[in-house]
């Protein structure tokens, strides 16, 4: 295991950040810090990173007791949302820093700061200075500038929290390649779980300071260990009182199944390739989502009744008793 | 045949003229920068050659013996070593508070934030009766520097004080924590941190500050003026030595100083200003 927290516990004044945390993050994966803003995982990424210190607890970092270590000693690589830019120096010189602070001999330097700029496909931005690049520009030179000091974990704390959309898949695609090419003990915190299914080896969801559930990608959709869980990775909608996605509900437009509940269209709102249909039935609304060819064959209108059941194999849970 | 290359070659050069002074004026902002330049003019301009005029007038035999002049040599010398020598003490004390303004936290540093305006707002006379109260002849505090050379010195450092933290400050403000907390992730000591990120960042600001600080120190006159007793060759300043001139009448005499002053602050500025550029790009 390369990063160990062990009964990790946090307090701003008041405000709990974390409560007794326990994680293990595996070697050379690369792991997704999940959950809704403000709930401690930003908090638990600078406790690894020596940034912040816990109150209680201990760190372990590649068999290397951490937790008094201050951040100059750890070797970790840390990427901010705000790129953290050395303002007045050029990209490279950037990229150099954490070399130049070892005191590696210029020609070495000069030849990693290259390498690393070839990297993040950055060579021809090398004497330029910071605000003279694009926000996915400047997040990669961050990142080059943190690899630069072979880093034994790299922690990125919402790294594409400041971009916009289509830059931000750009470059969620090509974390995931750099990663695959560089093998290094990656985790980052994002509040996405898109971002999180689609990158990430492992996810560890972290909510209201505590781990809810730590699993692949899959196991997390599949089999939600809690209500919070299921609710966070994906869309859920209740049918017939057990709760499940909106994708794994099958529509007929002719009574058959003796354990489908009918319904009536309310509401087709179409979205890209995807349609979301409103469905009344006599417990409330159900949410349903096909696809626009699916709506199409079935022909369907509002107004017009259907029957709804879940699909084979969906993954199903009782909703819970209220209060 | 000779017209066409006229006719063509005219628009041509004026084309290629315009394209070597690169401008983005248009009738409004050439309106603005007019009556900028206007305003700049007669508040800055004009008096500045005026007082060189007046000076030249004299010529240049009278010229050079009031400024050669020991006494008024002496007032020069007292003036601009001690503005130097205040102006560095601020370059490190006012980036010193500063950073306490911003970056800590502790009981009464509202009050400071305010006490700190106070050596800005106070008119000088005012600045000189409070000096002169506390470190003259009957101080309280047992401080007597009346009529010493250390009295310009400390009138001075009193009121340039707000210079630097002033300028400094708001900086240090809008630097982000993140800028730092990368460096130190990155193997960074504190001190590093400080010389090679923070110090680029604040080095235009006290270049600023520190001009403003020594621009004033050499112009002052309310608040030294109780306090140091004007003796000749010992506590008199430039400022104090132009009023004697004008009073005899000598104004050219007295502008001959002013220029020597004006040339010094000059000097100041534009070294600053190289030795700032020179911080700001290092690291």
């Amino acid at each position: 295991m390369s990063i160990e927290v062990k009964g990790v516990s946090k307090r701003f004044g008041d405000f709990v950040a974390l409560d007794d945390v326990n994680v293990s993050i595996p070697s050379g994966q690369l792991t997704a810090l999940l959950g809704p803003s403000g709930g401690g995982k930003s908090t638990l990424l600078r406790i690894i990173a020596g940034l912040e210190s816990a109150d209680a607890g201990s760190i372990v970092i590649e068999g290397v007791e951490s937790t008094n270590l201050p951040a100059q000693k750890r070797n970790v690589g840390f990427v901010f949302q705000h790129y953290a830019a050395f303002k007045h120096m050029s990209v490279a010189k950037n990229v150099a820093f954490g070399l130049e602070i070892r005191k590696r001999p210029k020609a070495d330097v000069a030849r990693r700061v290259e390498e690393l700029l070839e990297l993040v496909h950055l060579s021809q931005f090398a004497h330029r200075l910071p605000a003279q690049l694009s926000g996915g520009q400047r997040q990669r030179m961050a990142l080059a500038r943190a690899l630069a000091v072979e880093p034994t974990v790299l922690l990125l704390d919402e790294p594409f929290g400041a971009l916009d959309a289509k830059v931000r898949k750009e470059l969620r695609d090509w974390l995931r390649r750099l990663h695959d090419e560089v093998h290094v003990t990656t985790v980052f915190v994002t509040h996405d779980q898109e971002e999180a299914l689609e990158v990430s080896d492992e996810i560890v969801v972290i909510n209201e300071g505590r781990v809810e559930q730590i699993g692949t990608p899959d196991q997390l959709y599949d089999e939600p260990a809690n209500e919070f869980v299921m609710g966070f990775l994906g869309e859920v909608t209740v049918l017939d009182n057990v709760r499940l996605r909106p994708h794994d509900i099958e529509v007929m437009v002719a009574p058959g199944d003796p354990l489908s509940t009918p319904g009536t269209v309310k509401r087709l709102l179409r979205v890209g390739f995807e349609v979301r249909i409103t469905v009344a039935t006599a417990q409330g609304d159900v949410t349903v989502l096909l696809t626009r060819t699916n709506v199409r064959q079935l022909g369907l209108e509002v107004g017009q009744q259907v029957w709804l059941a879940p699909a084979a194999g969906a993954h199903t849970a009782p909703v819970p008793v209220a209060g | 045949m000779t017209t066409t290359t006229v006719a063509s070659g005219r628009p041509a050069g004026k084309r290629s003229r315009r394209s070597t002074t690169p401008t983005n004026l248009t009738k409004a902002s050439g309106l603005g920068l007019g009556v900028a330049m206007l305003w700049f003019s007669l508040l800055v301009l004009i008096p500045l050659c005026a007082v060189v005029i007046t000076a030249a007038e004299g010529g240049w035999s009278n010229f050079w013996t009031t400024i050669t002049n020991e006494q008024t040599f002496s007032a020069i010398r007292l003036t601009v070593t001690t503005a130097a020598l205040v102006t560095l003490i601020n370059v490190f004390m006012g980036t010193l508070i500063a950073w306490v303004l911003v970056r800590d936290r502790f009981p009464g540093k509202a009050a400071l934030e305010v006490l700190i305006d106070i050596p800005f707002a106070l008119p000088t006379i005012v600045a000189g009766l409070v000096l002169l109260s506390l470190y003259g002849t009957d101080s309280p505090l047992g401080i007597d520097v009346a009529n010493q050379r250390s009295s310009v010195f400390l009138a001075f450092l009193f009121v340039t004080l707000p210079f630097v933290v002033r300028m400094v400050q708001p900086v240090l403000e809008e630097l982000e924590k993140d800028v730092e907390d990368a460096a130190a992730s990155l193997g960074a000591s504190k001190f590093t941190t400080f010389r090679r990120i923070i110090l680029p960042s604040l080095a235009p600001a006290i270049a600023a500050g520190a001009a403003l600080s020594f621009a004033r120190g050499v112009s002052e006159y309310g608040s030294l003026v109780l306090l140091s007793g004007n003796l000749p060759f010992q506590t008199e300043v430039v400022s104090v030595r132009i009023l004697g001139s004008v009073e005899n009448n000598n104004l050219a005499g007295a502008a001959s100083v002013a220029t020597v002053l004006l040339v010094i602050s000059l000097a100041v500025i534009v070294t600053l200003d190289i030795i700032q550029r020179k911080v700001a790009s290092r690291g």
